[in-house]
């Protein structure tokens, strides 16, 4: 894991490119048994609701980008994440998710990190964009 | 100088980043060797009267000036020289207004108000001029927007190109590494937000992308 | 004047208890799969004591997946007919740990209108806190819909 003292602005934390199959997503609904037929897993669904095709859960793309921080800072290292979902994610396709270190503060005995991180696509798409705050030790 | 027109901080819904993380990410950019004077805040829908960034503006040594980006029924406006009595004569949160009583208000008031991001698809400026709608007082559109999808800021210079209009540029930072992506290049020096009006019906400026403000790159 | 949206404007303030929900191995285990997350204090007991947790960690979306079946009372919003999930926030406040029973307070926090390039949207955010079997907050969740035409 890195340091705090070591991270400067504007340090990026991956890319780090993904695909969300379909079989992933059937997966990841059945946690929270998302009501059938759902945009989900269903084109027909999806197709109703305006989509292309298929999309990813938020929150499965969510679990995503914190796992793409959990793994930089530590599994409990996540203190905050915000995202705004700006387009439907399409399943298997590449998704690449990297975030940009923009602020460092001390903060009630805490080293944070603040950094803006971002979903994209291969075409230019801008799926998910949002903050996080990641907590570091110290040296 | 360089001005980003266009940004929202968290005082708008779906913008994460503070004011102070903006100017603190500009002495990233400017260590960078890129030059970035100023921001305009156009937080949606309203104007913040009550918020004061001039100790930051100091600490930091980056122009901060307040505007507003409003909802109009023939897509987003933004609007910079915002006084009370503007904001009495039009209702801000009003997502339907008639955008060309928005820009004679706004004249009226000694303020502009200017089509942001005129190519996005389905609100832009340009989808409603391709449905028969005309804007007379449009002299000045943001053409190049840092929030635009592919093929939109090309809708902009397309529409410029076409009616003769004038060309801003702003990030429309919702992110703060997003500040400063595109901005403008005034001729004039600006201090405040009467300046930046004066400099804008001054017609002496261009939009630049942060790429063009790196040392050594040619200057207007 | 601005559009006057119309809905249950009597839900602010009210608090919607839901749960208890029990953080099974298996729902760990699942949402671990579909992302390929292997990380070792999300995987065993044995892994999560060598990062100095006294048992297996939740992942820390977890709560944001456990929110979906928080049955939230209908805002009765009058626009608009497809609903999309705009926006999600989590703030981890304690280690979630395999066994764990959680339960969750909601209330309504916003309603509001935007326009955008699907249209005009009405926003409904929400807020949610999630406490373990010890009374103590263990997450915060915001969620935002999209209400469009």
């Amino acid at each position: 894991m890195p340091y705090y003292d070591e991270i400067e602005l504007g340090d990026e934390i991956g890319p780090v490119e993904k695909v969300a199959t379909d079989d992933d997503v059937v997966n990841f609904c059945d946690i929270w048994g998302a009501p059938k037929p759902n945009r989900f897993t269903d084109a027909d669904t999806a197709a109703k609701s305006g989509m292309k095709g298929t999309i990813v859960p938020g929150i499965m793309t969510m679990a995503m980008m914190a796992q793409l921080l959990t793994d930089w800072g530590g599994p409990g290292s996540l203190k905050d994440l915000d995202l705004v979902f700006r387009q439907p994610v399409p399943h298997n396709r590449p998704l690449t998710m990297a975030a940009t270190i923009t602020d460092l503060r001390e903060e009630d005995g805490q080293n944070l990190v603040e950094c803006d991180i971002l979903m994209t696509g291969t075409e230019g798409e801008r799926y998910i964009g949002g903050k996080a705050i990641v907590a570091l030790e110290g040296r | 100088m360089y001005l980003d027109m266009h940004s929202h901080s968290v005082s708008s819904d779906d913008s994460r980043a503070t004011v102070e993380q903006y100017v603190k990410w500009i002495q990233v950019l400017r260590k960078r060797g890129h030059q970035v004077d100023g921001i305009v805040l156009t937080e949606h829908r309203k104007f913040d009267f009550d918020k004061d960034y001039s100790a930051l503006a100091d600490q930091y040594n980056v122009l901060i000036i307040k505007g507003s980006e409003l909802d109009t029924r023939y897509g987003h406006f933004l609007v910079y020289g915002v006084s009370q009595g503007l904001t009495r004569a039009i209702d801000f949160a009003d997502t339907r207004m008639d955008a060309r009583a928005l820009m004679q208000a706004a004249r009226q008031h000694d303020a502009i108000a200017l089509p942001a991001h005129p190519g996005r698809f389905g609100i832009g400026l340009t989808d409603y001029i391709a449905q028969g709608e005309t804007f007379e007082d449009v002299e000045i559109v943001e053409r190049f927007n840092g929030g635009s999808r592919q093929g939109e800021n090309e809708r902009a210079d397309e529409l410029c190109e076409s009616h003769n209009l004038l060309g801003i540029g702003g990030s429309d930072a919702h992110l703060t590494s997003h500040i400063g992506t595109c901005m403008t290049n005034f001729k004039a020096g600006i201090k405040n937000a009467n300046d930046l009006v004066d400099a804008l019906l001054s017609k002496e400026f261009q939009p630049v992308w942060l790429e063009d403000t790196l040392d050594g790159s040619s200057q207007a | 004047m601005a559009m006057e949206l119309e809905y249950d404007r009597s839900l602010y303030g009210v608090e919607h208890q839901a749960g208890p929900f029990e953080i099974t191995d298996e729902i760990i285990d699942r949402a671990n799969s579909s992302i390929g997350e292997s990380g070792p204090a999300f995987s065993s007991d044995d892994g999560a004591k060598e990062a100095g947790y006294r048992g297996r960690i939740a992942p820390p979306t977890l709560c944001c997946i456990l929110v979906r079946q928080v049955a939230l009372p209908d805002v009765k919003v009058q626009f608009g007919k497809t609903q999309m999930h705009a926006g999600q926030r989590v703030e981890p406040k304690a280690p979630v740990y395999a066994g764990d029973q959680l339960t969750a307070s909601s209330h309504l926090k916003d309603v509001y209108t935007k326009t955008g390039r699907s249209g005009t949207m009405v926003f409904v955010v929400w807020e949610t806190t999630f406490s373990n079997q010890d009374g103590q907050v263990v997450a915060e969740v915001q969620e935002s819909f999209a209400r469009r035409e």
